[in-house]
């Protein structure tokens, strides 16, 4: 259990960087973001996403806009405020960083442990 | 073949399964509750629903006239479900999984139920969820537990199976429960859902309420081997029937889908519950030693602030803390010991009530000998169903719905069940008006004198015989007045036994049979008909056990009293059989047999079986007893002593006397033969 959970963390910390990169890129509707998160890799399920696209919303990082559509009821689309790539460039160095710091632990064990080898 | 429903969602019409609108209804109640107490959740809300609706355009377009529940549930795992949405706090998760349990609790019932609490368990989650249910610290009612361990082990077994844990409170998901399957039913579906909850066969549990009626119905014509064994059967046969009216009147049926859905779901067999309590006890060793150091904790801070608390003058505040424990504790003990008070009398009132029904529907066999049929034997059976039974049903009802804490279905049910009491008590006064009138008359008493064989003999011994020698068994069925019977007669000793003193110096034994029926002459023709034997063999009168009585004549309170006039000078010894002591009357007058009704006799006297008694003149007096009266035998021998002193003291003294008188003569001879000398 204690796994699980460790590793429910790590996912929740990047839950929200990872969504606010998709929306990035270009105007897209929430079940977009779930196929391209799955294309890479990263399962979401929907009911987690739409809260958090909420309170992004909220927090006025994202705007949206409805669209009509002739199969289905009408469909909002996300786009990134100036304030919300602000937020998102913050997230990004914050990223490198944690990645620089972890490659590098985690390499320097390698390199000990070949070495006892 | 399922039924379909047109639901107005996010502004379309669409077609949907009714069960699978049900699941839908579920899950969206519980995003609802998930989301709470989220800032904008009516937006996520609508933005899911909307996401929904989209998918349900896609499965229509494919093709399919009807969302099934099929889709929903696609659709819904795609979703997520609540407890498995990220991106919260775990604080905010566990806040919810409690709200959420209780709202559901609360909501689909109206009410709270029981449960076993998974998030706060130490062993199987039984005594948290008590403490949920109540509103208390699940550690107060750990410690009760442990406390009353001897008690509640048992219970906390049952409980542990039985109630279902928090795990299963997941929407749309298969949780468990007992209803009625109105549509594979016989009677009241009873057994069907039994078998639906625990995924037997369906005819499992209809031959477990059917097997007490099966062993009924052969008894019926072997009622002289009223063995242990039967009479248990007999027990459970209204037992059963009575447990299955319960359930029938509690139980709700399954009406809507998704109660059906419910009704079969998750299969609560003997592998998942074993599954469960093996998980449980997986984690229990952990759960326990942590259990014990939050106890070792928590003692080791009170006693600190205990001990804080005498040293230095603390504010009130430290002080309040243990005492608002302490005084929770209590009240709660003091609810809970009132509650138990009540829950005892009320089960002794069914179970006496239950009892009394068992004694009387045992009773059977025994009517024939009692009442007429036709309209008394419909009354009695009535009487004993409606104004015995009835209260039963109703009060166990009551009880198992106040347990469960289930709704009552309506007020009817107590209508109905109270209407049919009141219905058994009137059934009862007609009975009793009938049987009144079956024994109004009293027949003209017929004197019999029996011939003894030697009158003169000096003691008459009186047995009561006829017991067969395996009376052990018979004493099961002793119910007054019936002393015993097999088959068609019964016997039933409705003796006295008067004794007075001869007028002659004979023994003379008569006997008077005494009948109650419906006019004069049926009481006359029964008393005629009383077919008692009495025999002497030498000095030995034996009594029959009892009056026969068959099914034709019936029971009409015939009654023999035999008396036996006992000379003076003579004795008479009475056997000692249980009962018989307060059947045997001594003194009084010769035609005062209606007295003997009455619980004391008015001139009589204590009479002891297996007593010799001597007729004197001034009545019965007691010889010497059989069995240890070691005193009454001195006794005896010393009055016998002081007679025979008497004796020889008069003996003394008459022939002291006569020696005077010859003396006296003897002087008087000489005298004249003096006289006559001088001359």
């Amino acid at each position: 259990m204690d796994i699980q959970n460790t590793q429910s963390q790590m996912r929740k910390g990047v839950l929200e960087f990872c969504i606010l990169s998709i929306i990035r890129q270009g105007e897209v509707y929430p079940s977009d973001i779930v196929d391209k998160m799955k294309s890479a890799n990263l399962n979401i399920l929907e009911g987690t996403l739409y809260p958090l696209l909420t309170r992004l919303k909220n927090s006025e990082y994202l705007t949206y806009r409805w669209v009509e559509s002739n199969s289905g009821p009408p469909r909002k689309y996300f786009v990134m405020t100036p304030k919300g790539l602000a937020f998102y460039e913050s997230l990004e160095s914050t990223w490198k960083e944690l990645t620089e710091a972890v490659h590098a632990l985690t390499q320097t064990n390698e390199i000990n442990t070949v070495k006892n080898i | 073949m399922k039924r379909v429903i047109n639901i107005n969602f996010q502004g379309r019409v669409v077609p949907i399964e009714e069960l699978a609108y049900d699941i839908l209804k579920n899950y969206v109640e519980s995003l609802r509750i998930y989301f709470s107490n989220e800032e904008g959740k009516e937006e996520i809300i609508n933005d899911i629903e909307s996401r929904i609706a989209e998918l349900f355009a896609e499965v229509l377009k494919k093709g399919k006239s009807c969302i099934t529940d099929e889709d929903v549930n696609n659709i819904i795992g795609s979703m997520g479900r609540p407890e498995d949405f990220e991106g919260e706090d775990p604080k905010v998760n566990a806040q919810f999984e409690q709200n959420y349990q209780q709202e559901k609790a609360s909501s689909s019932n109206g009410h709270k139920r029981l449960y076993r609490d998974e998030n706060n368990k130490v062993l199987g989650g039984v005594c948290g969820g008590i403490a949920n249910y109540f509103n208390i610290d699940p550690l107060i009612i750990r410690i009760l537990g442990i406390v009353t361990l001897s008690f509640t082990f048992l219970p906390y077994i049952i409980l542990w199976v039985a109630v279902p844990s928090t795990a299963t409170q997941v929407i749309g998901s298969t949780r468990k429960r007992l209803f009625r399957d109105m549509d594979e039913k016989i009677i009241g579906g009873v057994a069907s859902g039994l078998s639906h909850y625990f995924g037997i066969n369906v005819w499992i549990p209809r031959i477990i309420f059917l097997i007490p009626f099966l062993s009924f119905i052969t008894n019926w014509s072997h009622w002289g081997l009223f063995g242990f064994p039967h009479f248990i059967s007999l027990s459970f046969s209204p037992g059963a029937a009575v447990i299955y009216l319960v359930l029938w009147i509690i139980l709700p049926e399954a009406v809507s889908s998704a109660d059906k859905l419910e009704m079969k779901g998750e299969r609560v067999d003997l592998n998942t519950i074993k599954n469960t309590i093996q998980s449980d006890m997986e984690g229990f060793k952990g759960r326990a030693e942590k259990f014990g150091a939050d106890l070792k904790n928590r003692a080791e801070i009170f006693g600190k602030e205990f001990s804080n608390k005498s040293k230095i003058n603390t504010t009130d505040y430290t002080i309040k803390t243990p005492k608002t424990g302490l005084a929770h504790v209590l009240l709660f003990l003091i609810k809970a010991f009132i509650y138990l008070i009540i829950a005892i009398v009320l089960f002794a009132i069914v179970i006496s009530m239950f009892a009394i029904g068992i004694v009387f529907t045992s009773m059977f066999p025994l009517f024939n000998f009692f009442f007429t049929d036709g309209a008394e034997v419909i009354l009695i059976w009535a009487s004993i169903l409606l104004f015995i039974w009835t209260p039963v049903v109703g009060i166990t009802t009551w009880i198992v719905r106040r347990v469960s804490r289930t709704k009552s279905n309506s007020g009817i049910i107590r209508y109905i069940l109270l209407s049919l009491w009141f219905l058994g008590i009137f059934c009862m006064i007609a009975l009793g008006v009938l049987i009144r009138k079956d024994f109004r008359y009293r027949n003209n008493p017929i004197e019999d004198k029996i011939t003894l064989t030697n009158p003169t003999i000096s003691n008459l011994n009186v047995v009561i015989n006829g017991y067969e020698k395996n009376k052990q068994i018979n004493n099961w069925l002793k119910i007054e007045p019936f002393e015993d019977f097999n088959g068609d007669t019964a016997y039933v000793p409705n003796t006295d036994i008067q004794i007075f003193q001869s007028k002659t110096d004979s023994f003379e034994v008569s006997v008077l049979k005494l009948s109650n029926g419906e006019t004069k002459e049926i009481a006359n023709s029964l008393a005629q008909k009383i077919n008692y034997t009495i025999t002497q063999k030498d000095s030995t009168l034996s009594l029959y056990k009892g009056i026969p009585i068959n099914t034709f004549d019936k029971f009409r309170n015939q009654r023999v009293v035999i008396t036996i006039s006992v000379p003076i000078g003579k004795r008479i010894r009475i056997d000692d059989v249980i009962g018989w002591k307060n059947h045997v009357h001594v003194g009084g007058d010769d035609n005062d047999w209606d007295w003997l009704h009455e619980y004391f006799s008015r001139k009589g006297m204590n009479w002891e079986p297996n007593t010799e008694y001597i007729m004197t003149a001034d009545g019965l007096k007691e010889m010497y007893k059989t069995k240890n009266s070691s005193i009454d035998l001195n006794n005896e021998s010393d009055e016998m002593k002081e007679k025979m002193e008497e004796n020889s003291q008069n003996r003394e003294e008459l022939r002291q006397e006569i020696e005077e008188k010859q003396k006296e003569i003897e002087e008087k001879k000489r005298e004249l033969q003096k006289e006559l000398e001088k001359e």
